[in-house]
């Protein structure tokens, strides 16, 4: 499929975001996201031809993410915990962040239940909460059957609620307890 | 459904997802409050997951980073690519071409022309006409070929005996066997095989070869013989000095 320069530098505006976030969350480090959708993007023009139709582009992409984070976290084997401060400087440290009222302590904890997860169910998990990858997307984009994607998910969820109703993620239960659902 | 069940199947349910095959969730959430309670905390759950997800930082040059890097590979891209066009690359096929015709082609057909030489000396035709009348047989021989009755004249002094039409190297030629020398015949071949009128020695297996052109026809001296024996009959008939 012929691609022109024009369309890709579209794909790279209106696509970056998406991929930045994803492998924020599947990274755990806003340096890392940004070198790996750099990444990723240098490496899907490279091999723009391998698109099949230009409907798959969002799920193709992600798929390149993919393959770029693998190829990363071979290089970084241990991840070092992250504290709030870095997360705050983090956050503070950018003039234009989508912060949504999104509360650092929750971010934090957030990261933190992530990374209590294996990989197999944190990549679909960050995939599945953006809600703007279907379960097709997801699947495609893991290279995963679409029954193990979904399975995988509904896991990854539990342990997801289970590891944020620990003591370490106070805001989300204290939320909940002022919603009194706990 | 019990409660055990629906507690695990409930985290496969997501908005939109197909109502219908997760009934038997929403009857049990009918029937059971605790797990109704439970969806609900699901539900708020998920609601402050999503919104934490959309609170990641942001670097405001990130797009002009990958977009300035993406066209410094395209500029990368673009030095490497050879430019070459159509009429370029015939240009430089042209020595190829000349090479081929002047060098590769005459050395294929000479190869050819050594085999079947070789072939004729081991097996030679039969004869399809018979005479020692030297006049006769080069107007049959110049009926085969194109051109007159003729010889070059270092071939005046041999006579022939009989003579076959045959093919070399997918020239028409003829093949006449010499009068009073059993072991010597001479090809007459209608095509220029060497570029010069000097004589080339041919080493063949079964005999002896003796290659020169007039510029028009070529001339092979068969011999079953060794090279000695040839040259000596060719100075014998005057051919060589």
């Amino acid at each position: 499929m012929q691609i022109s320069d024009h369309t890709f530098d579209d794909w790279v505006r209106q696509y970056q975001r998406l991929l930045f976030s994803v492998a924020y969350w599947w990274t755990g480090s806003g340096t890392d996201a940004e070198e790996l959708t750099q990444e990723a993007f240098f490496q899907a023009y490279r091999s723009r031809s391998s698109l099949k139709e230009i409907e798959a582009v969002k799920g193709w992409l992600v798929g390149i993410l993919r393959h770029c984070y693998a190829q990363m976290h071979r290089k970084i084997h241990a991840r070092r915990e992250i504290s709030l401060d870095e997360v705050m400087e983090e956050f503070g440290e950018t003039t234009d962040h989508r912060s949504d009222g999104a509360d650092p302590h929750d971010v934090l904890a957030l990261r933190q239940a992530l990374e209590r997860l294996d990989e197999r169910h944190r990549l679909p998990l960050v995939l599945f909460y953006f809600q703007e990858l279907s379960y097709r997307e997801i699947a495609e984009a893991l290279t995963l059957p679409l029954g193990t994607v979904m399975s995988r998910l509904s896991r990854a969820r539990q342990l997801l609620h289970e590891n944020l109703a620990m003591p370490g993620a106070l805001t989300f239960a204290n939320k909940l307890r002022k919603a009194n659902l706990v | 459904m019990n409660c055990d069940l629906y507690r695990t199947e409930m985290y496969a349910w997501r908005p939109g997802s197909d109502e219908k095959s997760f009934q038997p969730l929403f009857d049990h959430l009918d029937s059971c409050a605790e797990c109704a309670r439970l969806f609900e905390h699901l539900t708020v759950s998920d609601e402050n997951f999503r919104r934490t997800f959309q609170g990641y930082p942001q670097s405001p040059f990130l797009t002009s980073r990958i977009l300035s890097g993406l066209a410094h590979q395209r500029a990368q891209a673009a030095a490497r690519r050879p430019h070459w066009r159509p009429w370029m690359l015939a240009l430089a096929l042209v020595p190829l071409l000349v090479v081929l015709f002047v060098w590769v082609a005459p050395r294929s057909e000479q190869a050819r022309l050594n085999r079947e030489m070789a072939i004729l000396l081991s097996k030679p035709p039969d004869l399809e006409i018979n005479s020692t009348d030297r006049k006769q047989l080069l107007e049959w021989s110049a009926s085969q070929l194109q051109g007159p009755p003729t010889l070059p004249a270092e071939l005046d002094r041999v006579e022939f005996r009989g003579a076959a039409a045959i093919s070399v190297a997918a020239h028409k030629a003829v093949l006449l066997k010499m009068k009073n020398e059993e072991r010597a015949s001479l090809v007459i071949v209608d095509a220029p095989m060497t570029q010069d009128d000097r004589f080339h020695p041919m080493q063949e297996g079964p005999g002896s070869a003796s290659l020169w052109s007039d510029g028009r026809r070529s001339y092979v001296l068969l011999f079953k013989g060794t090279d000695q024996e040839l040259h000596a009959y060719m100075t014998k008939m005057g051919i060589i000095a």
